[in-house]
């Protein structure tokens, strides 16, 4: 009895705190304040001072957890919304988004395998430009550590949104084409978002790429790795 | 109130067939994760217009809106890897960012060599 109180009073906090940080997010836009970034932060930090253990946390989180697979199947409507785009870019969109996924999967693995790292770090860097649910279960599959995965994706949304404009410079991307794939397949929903914000169309692409590299990613991953590693 | 009972409805839906995702991975022991199948499987349903837009609409687009809240609570599991990112660890960052610019740079280029190579041969 006493673990449906915890799982109602962590849900509840976990929306308040989400609320919380989507307004900060909407006053104060910056990649910094991103709320998936703020929301756990402050989690964490009140788990800290609580000294509430992340088993105790889970009673209720799992029910929330429980909910992403849905989520997962709902991207399918943007990619359906942007059908137009996607069929008269079909190739140029799929080819670079596919040789986006085998460049993250091949130079994560090998970087992180030469760096000397343990196969758990390996499996969880591996799906890391892909969005955060979709990376989660791949790194389940593959032997990685789901929260680290998320870490890992964190960092491809980020990092990518604070370099793209020098990847852009020196790879001589100006295309909106160009563009929005190297930010859909690089950065997922983080750079999708950035996208947005400066062009429709680089952000209906970039929407198109993160979702077909969420296939294709889910799909080529557990084989490339037991390949390469 | 009408609007909460359409996206409730409408995840239930999104729910069935994440649950026939699931099966399908078990059944044919695909390695594929099963949210993806249902993903596919939802996208092959409004292409050929067996599913309407209309009946996921507002249940995808609120699910996909507020996302990010659904995995707090697996991010907030990396309190238990904290360790990872210590020392030699921060090597990490440094090998996602490197990762993640050859992503977004050789997709790009790929991506607008082919367009251009398209566009110019119409001119």
């Amino acid at each position: 009895m006493s673990n449906v109180i915890i799982g109602l009073a962590v849900i509840v906090a976990t929306i308040l705190i989400y609320w919380g940080s989507v307004n900060v997010y909407k006053k104060f836009r910056h990649i910094y304040t991103v709320p998936i970034i703020s929301s756990t932060l402050v989690t964490i930090v009140i788990l800290l001072i609580f000294q509430i253990s992340y088993e105790t946390y889970m009673i209720g989180g799992q029910w929330i957890d429980h909910l992403l697979g849905p989520a997962v199947v709902g991207l399918a409507y943007p990619l359906y919304q942007y059908r137009d785009i996607l069929k008269r870019m079909l190739l140029p969109v799929v080819t670079g988004t596919f040789i986006g996924a085998v460049v993250g999967i091949t130079s994560g693995l090998l970087l992180s395998k030469w760096a000397g790292f343990s196969e758990l770090i390996i499996n969880s860097i591996v799906p890391k430009s892909v969005t955060t649910p979709v990376a989660m279960a791949i790194a389940e599959t593959t032997g990685g550590a789901m929260p680290l995965a998320a870490v890992f994706v964190m960092i491809a949304g980020i990092g990518g949104v604070l370099i793209h404009p020098f990847v852009w410079h020196y790879f001589h991307l100006n295309h909106y084409i160009g563009r929005g794939v190297g930010m859909g397949s690089a950065s997922h929903a983080i750079g999708t978002a950035t996208s947005m914000e400066r062009d429709d169309l680089e952000g209906s692409i970039s929407t198109i790429a993160m979702v077909l590299s969420a296939v294709i990613v889910s799909m080529i991953a557990p084989g490339l790795t037991e390949l390469l590693l | 109130m009408n609007k909460a009972v359409t996206i409730i409805v409408q995840f239930i839906g999104l729910y069935f067939l994440y649950w026939l995702g699931s099966a399908i991975q078990k059944v044919l022991n695909l390695f594929i994760p099963g949210s993806v199948i249902g993903l596919i499987l939802l996208f092959v349903l409004l292409s050929f217009k067996v599913v309407s837009e209309r009946w996921i609409q507002q249940g995808a687009g609120f699910m996909i809106t507020h996302l990010p809240f659904f995995f707090i609570p697996a991010t907030v599991g990396v309190i238990s890897y904290a360790y990872i990112f210590k020392g030699k660890g921060i090597l990490l960052i440094a090998i996602g960012m490197l990762s993640t610019m050859l992503v977004m740079g050789l997709s790009g280029v790929i991506a607008q060599m082919m367009v251009q190579k398209k566009e110019g041969s119409y001119e």
